[in-house]
């Protein structure tokens, strides 16, 4: 499991995450803000306050979510551009069934059934793809990928129409968005309620440990691992191919529309265009760092909602635009894929 | 003007790009690389041409800007898929996020106060411009995309399957092994392919930002990147069909400006969805595996691996 992470010999992380600190510092200095300042910002935004803490673990739960999915097709052999477009479907699902559940239900039926409506949305949203892929061979990175656009429309199309999800036109402020989700759709808190740490935690830790036993230790997880390392090979030993890449790519889906669902019913509990905000792109960099390791995934989901929740800061406190973190994070990958060469030749 | 012509004309004016940007995605891809970084480089072609031509008031020194700047995008991309063989989806992927976020961050600090730019005027050929709702469509346009219709013209020619070096393309494209094997400089024609398409999609981001919006507003391209990739695997790696294709989704694009006055009431969310979903219907429906090159996508390494 972990040969992927440990065959890298550290050089190319450690160049990567050199890289990384590089830029991230000069575009901390190219607006003309002193480095200490900046990086104080940045230690304050992860850290520096219980807000901060449950702000990064509550995205660490969205990206780690996201990327187990990601993983899991990827061990199948798929590579799912589509979280983004995936998300944007869970949380739509996820409102349609939020905001039609009776207000005194108890959250421990609202939220499962909230949570499993945002799984199927992201699994119908990934469906399309998963089964031109397996009967047409066609391009399952295209088509995710062009299904993102069209998910974000189909956001937009939702919270701009009160015949489907928009909140009703009361006045000309009426901003386009749902109406709020029922109190019992809201994910619970955990902690302190400073911290607004939400039950996503919990559910995104779920799905790593499932993940992990079911690619460990099970008969599914080896038949994604064959399917993955030679489709023909995979057809000879009688695995039903179709099925497993079916199944692998709409779980990613699921997943990630999981991801979406528990961004709409947490603050401000309403779906609205762009709330996906990139989750999808920085999981998919989440599962690529990884290389197919479950456990990775959430080490590295983990640093990932750090580095978001100090971003945020660093734009707030110290007037470095947000773009960096997605700045930062597409270095990373650069080197970590460019640098993957260099370890080839070091193990041959 | 009425509906048909401004649909017309809005169609060509969006399609402008994506043919200038799919020109050189053709070559390369039929090179066997792919590159999604399209994207990215149209997008830091935009950026770097809004700020020159903001910077010294000239679009020409803008187009420039955006040439330098697009080329550097596929220099970097040509390095990682060509010289470091690294995964062209990953690295494409990764790209174009890079270059969103740096253009981002740039417009925050160089676009502080407007976003205006001076740019190209229209020009009209004189006499052709006359022909009814198609003249001022097609033979309206701005130098910069004359200019680069003609270059795009010039390399379909030049790289079409009945010259010498469209030969070598294919050949390289479809068995990269066995032309390195016939003498083929097989990673240089790669590598040059990459910067073809940095170049043509630079022209394309110059064009979005200097002829057409004259601004630079944050991700201008918006998926014309991956609109202009579509139209390459939609056009079968063929010159008249990618550019057929490209005008389908310009024209798709078009509808959600020209609906009102088509009188057609369909909310504006669902026609921005429209391209996207021709793109899908046009990569599921038309192509077949079998006809992309070969070795796309695959990186070349010349040691024979037992």
């Amino acid at each position: 499991m972990m040969r992927q992470l440990t065959a890298a010999p550290g050089f190319g992380w450690v160049l990567a995450i050199a890289a990384a600190a590089a830029v991230g510092l000069a575009l901390i200095t190219g607006t003309g803000t002193p480095v200490a300042v900046g990086t104080g910002a940045l230690r304050d935004g992860m850290f520096g306050t219980p807000y901060a803490i449950g702000n990064a673990l509550n995205a660490a739960a969205v990206l780690a979510l996201v990327a187990v999915g990601f993983t899991i097709a990827h061990r199948a052999g798929l590579v799912n551009v589509g979280g983004e477009g995936q998300i944007a479907a869970g949380g739509i699902a996820a409102t349609l069934v939020g905001v039609a559940l009776p207000d005194a239900w108890p959250p421990a039926a609202g939220v499962p059934l909230t949570l499993a409506a945002g799984f199927v949305g992201g699994a119908v949203w990934a469906l399309g793809p998963a089964v031109l892929r397996s009967l047409r061979d066609t391009s399952e990175v295209i088509t995710t990928l062009l299904m993102n656009f069209v998910g974000a429309g189909l956001v937009a199309l939702c919270v701009h129409e009160e015949s489907l999800l928009r909140q009703p036109i009361t006045s000309a402020a009426t901003l386009p968005q749902s109406a709020p989700l029922a109190p019992s759709a809201r994910l619970p808190l955990l902690g302190p309620p400073e911290a607004q740490a939400t039950a996503a935690i919990l559910v995104a830790a779920a799905a790593v440990l499932v993940a992990l036993v079911v690619t460990r230790w099970t008969v599914t997880g080896t038949r994604l691992v064959a399917v993955g390392r030679s489709v023909p090979a995979a057809r000879r030993l009688g695995l039903p191919v179709a099925r497993l890449q079916v199944a692998a790519l709409c779980t990613a889906g699921g997943l990630a529309g999981i991801a979406g669902a528990t961004l709409v019913a947490t603050v401000p509990f309403v779906l609205k265009e762009g709330f996906t905000a990139g989750f999808g792109f920085a999981g998919l960099v989440v599962g690529l760092l990884a290389g197919r390791s479950i456990a990775a995934v959430a080490a590295i989901a983990l640093a990932f909602g750090f580095l978001a929740s100090g971003g945020i800061n660093l734009q707030i406190a110290a007037g470095v635009p947000a773009s960096s973190v997605q700045i930062v994070q597409s270095v990373l990958i650069i080197v970590v894929a460019g640098a993957a060469i260099l370890r080839e030749r070091g193990t041959s | 003007m009425s509906a048909l012509p401004e649909l017309i004309d809005g169609g060509v004016r969006l399609a402008v790009p994506l043919l200038l940007a799919s020109s050189g995605e053709l070559v390369s891809e039929r090179a066997g690389v792919l590159n999604l970084s399209v994207e990215g480089m149209m997008l830091t072609g935009a950026f770097a041409g809004a700020v020159g031509a903001a910077q010294t008031g000239d679009p020409v020194v803008g187009v420039a800007c955006a040439l330098v700047a697009s080329g550097l995008v596929a220099v970097l991309q040509a390095l990682l898929s060509v010289t470091l063989l690294a995964d062209q989806i990953v690295t494409g992927i990764a790209v174009n996020a890079l270059a969103l976020g740096l253009t981002t961050y740039g417009a925050r600090l160089y676009f502080t106060s407007g976003r205006d730019v001076g740019g190209f005027d229209e020009i009209a050929l004189p006499g052709l411009s006359r022909i009814p709702v198609l003249g001022p469509a097609l033979f309206e346009q701005s130098a910069l995309a004359f200019a680069g219709l003609l270059l795009a013209g010039c390399l379909a020619v030049l790289f079409s399957r009945r010259t010498g070096i469209g030969l070598a393309l294919t050949a390289i494209g479809e068995d990269a092994v066995s032309a390195d094997r016939a003498g083929l400089p097989v990673r240089l024609v790669r590598f040059g392919a990459v910067l073809l398409t940095g170049v043509m999609a630079g022209l394309a981001g110059a064009q979005l930002a200097l002829a057409d919006i004259h601004a630079f507003t944050d991700n201008i391209t918006a998926g014309a990147g991956y609109l202009a990739v579509v139209a390459v695997i939609a056009g079968q790696w063929r010159p008249w069909p990618t550019a057929l294709a490209c005008g389908f989704f310009g024209i798709a694009q078009a509808l959600q400006f020209a609906a009102p006055t088509l009188g057609v009431e369909v909310p504006s969310a669902l026609l921005i969805m429209l391209p996207y979903l021709l793109a899908l219907a046009a990569v599921s429906g038309f192509a077949r595996a079998g006809r992309s090159p070969s070795a796309l996508t695959v990186p070349f390494v010349r040691e024979a691996r037992a």
